[in-house]
């Protein structure tokens, strides 16, 4: 092939052509991972193709649609963006597909979206509402921003100045502050002082992933200077989904790698395993509880660091400058179990599609917004399988994880409890 | 739109309007390629069309309703389950309607008779998995642990585990089967009662003309269930490891074992394979070739690519790796026999055991075929022959000096002869023979792709080797006199009395004459 000029840039669907094209329809993506296949329930990781059942709703069908589209073949339609934003983004056709391929399906997917906004016809109506919301008030629902720290509990006293910064995200500020209060008392716990932003913004998630690249940088420009202004050389984040959007698709956005942020992003389940594992924090008191851990897609197979690239594919597809493909291999997938293992009385039951074949709660790339129903179908998926487990709770790493498996856990009118990791460490090292 | 809105209704109201389809963005998604199996073919381009609808029926009775509505309003149809044949699964007219089988995904094991009863929805792996729950096991066919198990059974199904447990579609027991017109056909037992235990009589025994190397594969009708016989395995469990990309079954060391063995020559590794039969030793024995190697160990494409450009002629034509599963069936000391045995016959015949994983990464249950694409990005198997060991040793040799002469645009091999296997318990030796080109590369690089593909079935014949795939993708006028003398001529027949209003996959059986005879670059090699 002749050699064509490619970045890793979303805002160009061209750059990931190739990837489309060469897409060869194996299901990879769809299906639990062949060697983990458990039999004949629990076996597909990607939520869309299992509900809508249609290829269309299956990364493969994704692209081969899109692809059609960029040819002049198929027309933006209502059926289009249905099927462009009836998906999670939860990266389980990306890692399926880098099993045993060289492909960025996930890239291809957000490219996607980010050409349907650029034509002006993304992304949905709910979604504008949000990014609406964002524009007014920094936070996704809408609530005052005055109010963001509110949740801040009177036992601790955030420092002025401190090497690590709390990003606390919408959720836990303003739906879940157990989540918030959890984790900045485990900072205290921990003796680590810790500063919150003084004009903490919504980190961006729900604009980036519904293609609203635009509006994404804005808020990302104004929390990366807030954080730089703080000296901090840390962020720490409870929030699957801001960690990966601080960690991976602010440097993405911006067309530089994870390693230039000039600060170091890490998820709470990181800091505390280390901090367990070194004996400066003691999970003592006693929790007899048989539960399980759910990966969050964002914290598990998507949050491997970015590494900004641009090059030309040659000859056989071949890149060059090579490059190290986001696999899902390094996700933060042992800490959160090394965790709640060492908390004592408690059981830590896996479910059947963990780590990079887990199944997403439902919740994410703007699909709880706009198609409410698909993300509760999703999280009662899951939750069949916690059922079948037979455990008497499920604790995730990420409010909206908590969140939409609450809400199905509610209607159905189920046993099953729902905690985010954050309160089982605090309920396990409070005197 | 040429399915009228009649004929659409009345399919609509077979399955309901959730599932049928006529969107341009659904009908779009299912098309042909750009990529997979021997999509980048000039076949894939030429041949295959948008379909004019999908549609999605749940049981027999609305797979019965559809065929019927098909004849009577002359829509032609093709039958769907994974979609992962390439080409050959697509519609080659305009407005015809995909049949979408995954809703059917029913699985059924019967434990104690050791089979499985199977919906065209259920995929390799999952049966696999269900299997082995149960201490017994199939063969996950080459096609993939993601096909459909109906499909790949029907059509090729088989891996290097078909040296002990024989190739999938000899295990096909009762079938029911939607023939072309509606009617509903239950085969062996299961024509006389509700019990699929059985392939052969009392019932009727069609399954020569819809299934294996020769049958008129996705002309015939839908398949809507079959059983399948299953085999004792071993009773431990092998563990999944490891996280992606690097998976594997971990494997009970006493029970189930590869290993691979550097052997002197060819020549070696056949007698070994031999020998292996005689002594009624393993569970597979393959011949690996070197890029199999680079491939498993490559870390990417570009890790391949450089590992592969420092093989040369010589290291290809001096890589000798037999690859041999072991399993204790009914004990570890069977298992410790078989070994025992094993080795003796590699020593005898100068050959050392080299260090290998205890993990199954592929074939027991993950057969990862969609690795074959990492290379080039383009792939097919020109060829599959199921023939005495000795031939397919020989033929390999055969298509590599032929594929001399279309390299490039074919990727540069190094005469590599493609691999080959033990099958049927030793009396029969399978040899594959896989090509990989540049899909991006200009168009007349494709051409001369097809056309190779095409001088490959003639040395066949010229060198009398059984091809495997003659149904579906040899020109039928091309093999079939030489197959039968009458092969063609029966197919027709056959095709002509089940399916007498042609909407069943037209033009197949002649799908290939027709790209032969119309797509202007192929002209130079019809000769016939």
């Amino acid at each position: 092939m002749p050699q064509k000029k490619v970045k890793f840039d979303v805002t160009d669907i061209e750059n990931f052509a190739y990837d489309m094209k060469r897409c060869i329809k194996c299901a990879g993506c769809k299906w639990v991972e062949h060697t983990y296949m458990p039999g004949i329930n629990f076996s597909m990781r990607c939520p869309s193709a299992q509900k809508f059942l249609f290829d269309t709703y299956g990364a493969y069908g994704r692209v081969r649609t899109a692809l059609s589209m960029l040819e002049g073949k198929v027309n933006y339609s209502d059926k289009f963006l249905d099927v462009v934003y009836k998906c999670q983004m939860c990266g389980a056709c990306d890692v399926g597909c880098k099993r045993n391929l060289d492909l960025e399906i996930q890239l291809a997917l957000e490219a996607i979206r980010v050409k349907c906004v650029a034509d002006g016809k993304g992304p949905l109506p709910a979604h504008r509402k949000v990014a609406e919301k964002i524009g007014k008030t920094n936070n996704r629902f809408g609530s005052p921003h005055a109010n963001r720290a509110k949740w801040l509990p009177a036992d601790v006293k955030p420092a002025a100045k401190a090497d690590i910064v709390y990003f606390v995200g919408c959720a836990a500020s303003y739906t879940h502050p157990e989540i918030a209060k959890s984790t900045a008392r485990i900072l205290k716990a921990a003796g680590t002082p810790f500063m919150l932003l003084p004009d903490e913004w919504c980190c961006g998630n729900p604009l980036y992933t519904t293609g609203m690249i635009d509006e994404a940088k804005r808020v990302a420009e104004h929390n990366i200077e807030a954080i730089k202004k703080t000296g901090a050389s840390t962020v720490l984040v409870s929030c699957a989904e801001g960690y990966r959007m601080l960690k991976v698709d602010y440097p993405k956005m911006f067309k530089m790698s994870t390693s230039d942020l000039g600060f170091k992003v890490v998820h709470l389940v990181e800091y505390v395993d280390e901090l367990v594992k070194k004996g400066a924090l003691k999970l003592q008191n006693k929790l007899d509880m048989r539960l399980t851990y759910h990966d969050s897609c964002n914290l598990a197979r998507l949050s491997e660091p970015w590494v900004y690239w641009e090059g030309t594919h040659e000859q056989w597809g071949c890149v060059n400058p090579p490059l190290e493909r986001r696999r899902g291999t390094y996700g933060i997938y042992q800490q959160p179990r090394d965790i709640l293992s060492a908390i004592p009385g408690l059981k830590l039951v896996e479910m059947i599609r963990i780590k990079e074949n887990t199944l997403c709660c439902g919740a994410g790339g703007g699909v709880r917004d706009a198609f409410k129903d698909f993300a509760l179908w999703t999280a009662n998926e899951r939750l069949k399988e916690v059922r079948e487990i037979g455990v008497e709770a499920i604790v995730s790493a990420c409010p909206y994880c908590k969140d939409n498996f609450a809400e199905a856990i509610k209607i159905n009118g189920d046993e099953i409890k729902v905690y985010d990791i954050s309160e089982l460490v605090w309920q396990a090292i409070s005197k | 739109m040429a399915i009228s809105r009649e004929a659409y209704r009345v399919l609509e109201s077979i399955v309901g309007p959730e599932y049928i389809s006529e969107d341009p963005v659904d009908r779009y998604a299912y098309r042909c390629g750009p990529g997979g199996y021997e999509t980048d073919t000039g076949f894939g381009r030429f041949m295959t069309k948008i379909a004019g609808a999908i549609i999605m029926p749940k049981t027999t009775e609305e797979v019965q309703k559809i065929v019927k509505a098909c004849n009577r309003y002359k829509v032609p149809y093709v039958p769907w389950s994974t979609g992962f044949f390439g080409p050959r699964s697509f519609p080659y007219v305009e407005d015809a309607i995909i049949v979408d089988l995954k809703r059917m995904d029913k699985l059924e094991i019967d434990d104690k008779h050791m089979y499985a009863i199977v919906e065209p929805g259920v995929i390799a792996s999952q049966l696999q998995a269900e299997a082995l729950k149960r201490g017994l096991y199939i063969v996950v066919g080459g096609g993939g642990s993601q096909v459909s198990i109906v499909a790949n059974t029907l059509g090729d199904g088989w891996s290097p585990l078909s040296y002990k447990i024989g190739m999938i579609e000899r295990r096909m027991l009762g079938m029911e089967w939607v023939l072309p017109d509606g009617e509903i056909l239950r085969t062996g037992s299961l024509a006389l009662q509700d019990d699929y235990f059985w392939g052969e009589g009392p019932g009727p025994d069609l399954r020569g003309i819809c299934r294996g190397h020769n049958g008129v594969r996705g002309c015939l009708g839908i398949t809507t269930r079959l059983a399948l016989k299953l085999h004792p395995f071993q009773p431990e469990k092998l563990e999944p490891t490891g996280i992606t990309p690097e998976t594997g079954l971990a494997l009970p060391p006493k029970r189930v074992k590869w290993i691979n063995f550097t052997m002197p020559s060819k020549e070696a590794i056949v007698k070994a394979m031999y020998e292996m039969s005689k002594a009624e030793v393993g569970a597979a024995a393959t011949k690996v070739p070197l890029f199999w190697r680079d491939i498993a160990k490559a870390q990417s494409k570009e890790d391949f690519w450089a590992r592969w450009s420092k093989a040369n002629e010589e290291i290809v034509k001096r890589f000798f790796v037999l690859r041999v599963l072991l399993v204790g069936y009914t004990s570890e000391e069977q298992m410790e026999y078989e070994e025992r045995v094993l080795m003796d016959i590699v020593k005898e015949l100068g050959g050392d055991a080299r260090p290998t994983k205890p993990t199954d990464e592929s074939w027991i249950k993950n057969a990862d075929s969609a690795g074959m694409w990492l290379m080039t990005g383009a792939y097919m198997s020109v060829i599959y022959v199921w023939e005495a060991l000795d031939h397919a040793k020989v033929q390999g040799e055969n298509y590599a000096k032929l594929k001399a002469k279309y390299t490039p645009p074919l990727m540069p091999d190094y005469r590599d002869p493609g691999w080959f296997q033990l099958g049927e318990g030793g009396h029969q030796g399978y040899t594959e023979f896989l090509v990989y080109w540049d899909p991006d590369g200009p168009d007349e690089d494709t051409h001369k792709v097809d056309r190779y593909y095409i001088e490959t079935m003639k040395d066949d014949i010229k060198n009398r080797s059984y091809p495997s795939l003659c149904g579906p993708q040899h020109p039928l006028y091309l093999s079939g006199p030489a197959y039968g003398p009458n092969y063609h001529i029966w197919m027709l027949k056959i095709k002509e009395e089940l399916d007498p209003n042609k909407v069943c996959h037209p033009p197949v059986p002649l799908a290939q004459d027709k790209f032969v005879e119309q797509a202007d670059w192929m002209k130079p090699v019809k000769d016939w």
